[in-house]
């Protein structure tokens, strides 16, 4: 008789032990205690009375103002930030695709936006932006382009757009990378075949580089909108959601709900509500992008 | 119509490789040209050439009687066959042999009569709504020519496109790209290292080694009268036989290969021209099927050793055989049997032996 499991598999689950414990200590029990915990109403404020609520934390959500106010302020970020990713990460492959002096170099300098931690990017820009001693305005005001020091990140307009151009600048070296991996992908053969059959540096890169680049694309797509919706740092170093609420994205607005209203449950819900979205979003781009490829 | 001239074409690349050296070549219309030669030896290079994607470096490169050297590839109405095949992996069959067509903004209608046309002789119309990578080797290959086919180019080129296939369908698509030529009565110039490949289709054949042409001539001429050591190794399964040794001339008309007890009569014709050879060193060259095993051509063309191997290769078989230390393969009959350590006996055609300069490696006798 045959057992189910074999003595491979026997040892192997044993290897794996140590490690699966770690997981479910640290991943697996907090997803399932947040989903827990989201069912009730839990203020820190009232340790003692915390009701079994059923989803009123998640119908709640819809009739609260300043949460649909996030998902607006998340929407433009991420719809700003993931596209200037890609054009821009696109332009930069193809550039560093093509061979010149000083390639590698730029190339290595390129990538130093990449090495930085996310919480230095934004204290960098932090100072970069800063309305008394900040460089953009030292620049522009030696350029003549402004008058007078200008309070960038107090422009109810202008903030979620600095916020993105921070976090485009900490992005484009992956996102180049990804692109430049499927653009040195392509066979030089096809470029060949194509000049032979008479298509232009324009129908070149139509017929033959785009096309090859969509997995590349897809994953950018993907990755960087996860990493939009959910950014967190940038939004807590440079501006707390102000001015009013002109940056306050859903990361914030949880953050807030969560740790100074100290309000634990409908917290969780709205983690919840984040993680959903993030990965329909994603499985959405698999599934526009991934066809035909 | 188109006949191809290279003139003095040199191709030197920017790292110094010097690719291509001196080519002189004039390509006839409608003739079925192969360069042959191991790779590195500046054929695919040529190809690269005469379709525009190779810059020529120096010299003069000619379609009919007009400098093509700054002409791009599109506007030299060629096609080419790759051996990657090149086929663009998002575009169904169809669209691939389509786009040469689409490209030069050929009428809708016309595209679709070229292209179904082209699948129907090909024997690859059921496929024109696949993608390339759901096709096998063979149905590639086919989508490949095709693409060339659609466009009526005036000169047709193949870069080794067979090599990618195994064995049996290689054969099969040899064929198939004779009559494709006889069809299309256009030029063809066809890149390959594989001298079947190269006897079996070429009206004339290209020997390059290190980017210099060594023999220029019909399949017959650079296997029966290869003109230097290189092109008679290059040809030829297994490969010709190499004896060193020495001329002795008698008189005008008759001499003597001799190399120890070894000692063959040359014909009258070889001996005449190697009159002013008298001891000089040579390479005799023994193709391996110029041999007869009956030992009856007499004793000046008897050659004797002891069987080193033996591989029978079906249709005959091959046999090792040990002289002077050196091994020399020879093709006879597979009713022979031969075992290993027998002395054996086989007399040589005399009339197909090759005499080349040992030093050199220059032919003496064609």
């Amino acid at each position: 008789m045959r057992r189910l499991f074999g003595y491979e598999e026997r040892s192997a689950a044993l290897f794996l032990a140590p490690v699966m414990a770690v997981l479910m200590g640290v991943a697996v029990f907090p997803i399932l205690y947040s989903l827990y915990l989201s069912f009730f109403r839990i203020k820190l404020t009232r340790p003692n009375r915390t009701p079994f609520v059923w989803f009123d934390n998640y119908t709640d959500l819809f009739t609260n103002d300043l949460f649909w106010v996030s998902v607006a302020r998340t929407v433009t970020f991420s719809v700003v930030s993931v596209s200037a990713i890609a054009v821009i990460a696109l332009l930069v492959a193809l550039l560093l695709n093509q061979d010149f002096r000083g390639r590698r170099i730029l190339s290595t300098i390129l990538l130093v936006p990449w090495a930085i931690p996310y919480v230095a990017n934004a204290l960098m820009w932090k100072w970069i932006y800063d309305s008394g001693y900040g460089a953009l305005n030292g620049i522009l005001y030696q350029m003549d382009f402004i008058d007078k020091y200008m309070i960038w990140l107090g422009d109810q307009e202008k903030t979620i757009f600095l916020i993105a151009n921070a976090f485009v600048w900490k992005e484009v070296p992956l996102a180049t990378i990804l692109l430049l991996v499927s653009l040195k992908s392509i066979p030089s053969d096809l470029y060949q075949a194509a000049r032979v059959d008479g298509a232009s540096v324009w129908q070149r890169f139509v017929h033959v580089t785009l096309p090859a680049m969509k997995p590349g694309f897809m994953l950018v797509m993907i990755y960087e909108t996860m990493m939009a919706i959910r950014h967190f740092d940038l939004f807590f170093i440079l501006t707390e959601g102000g001015p009013g609420d002109a940056s306050h994205v859903l990361s914030w607005h949880i953050y807030v709900e969560t740790f100074r209203n100290l309000s634990f449950g409908s917290g969780a819900a709205m983690s919840y509500v984040l993680a959903l979205v993030t990965f329909a979003l994603s499985y959405t781009f698999i599934r526009t992008l991934g066809r035909k490829v | 119509m188109a006949r191809i001239r290279f003139e003095n074409v040199e191709k030197k690349y920017a790292n110094g490789f010097h690719a291509v050296k001196d080519l002189n070549l004039d390509i006839q219309d409608k003739e079925f040209l192969v360069l042959l030669g191991p790779s590195g030896c500046g054929k695919s290079t040529t190809l690269n050439m005469i379709a525009g994607l190779e810059e020529v470096s120096d010299g003069r490169l000619m379609f009919d009687d007009m400098l093509v050297n700054y002409t791009p590839p599109h506007k030299r109405d060629v096609a080419m066959v790759f051996q990657s095949y090149a086929l663009y992996p998002h575009k169904t069959v169809y669209d691939n042999i389509a786009f040469g067509l689409q490209m030069r903004k050929a009428p809708r209608d016309e595209i679709d009569r070229r292209v179904r046309d082209a699948a129907q002789k090909l024997e690859i119309a059921h496929l024109l709504d696949r993608r390339p990578s759901q096709l096998s080797g063979g149905q590639r290959q086919r989508v490949a020519l095709g693409r060339a086919m659609v466009r009526e180019p005036s000169v047709f080129l193949m870069d080794e496109p067979l090599s990618n296939l195994d064995a049996a369908l290689r054969i099969s698509m040899r064929a198939e790209i004779k009559e494709l030529h006889q069809a299309m009565q256009t030029t063809f110039v066809y890149v390959t290292h594989d001298q079947a490949e190269a006897l079996t289709l070429a009206d004339r054949i290209v020997v390059m080694r290190d980017g210099v042409v060594q023999q220029v001539g019909s399949p017959d001429d650079i296997y029966e009268r290869p003109q230097n050591t290189f092109v008679a190794s290059f040809l030829g399964n297994p490969p010709i036989n190499y004896i060193d040794g020495t001329i002795e001339v008698t008189d005008s008309s008759t001499a003597r290969f001799v190399r120890g007890d070894l000692a063959l009569t040359l014909t009258e014709a070889t001996a005449r021209k190697l009159a002013d050879c008298n001891g000089r060193e040579v390479r005799l060259g023994i193709r391996a099927e110029d041999v007869d095993e009956t030992a009856q051509g007499g004793e000046g063309s008897v050659i004797r050793g002891k069987v080193n191997s033996v591989l029978p290769v079906g249709s005959d078989q091959f046999l090792g055989f040990d002289f002077y230390g050196e091994e020399l393969f020879f093709r006879v009959g597979k009713d022979l049997s031969h075992r290993l350590g027998d002395d054996v006996a086989l007399s040589v055609d005399l009339n197909r032996l090759h005499v080349f300069d040992k030093d050199s490696g220059k032919t003496l006798i064609w």
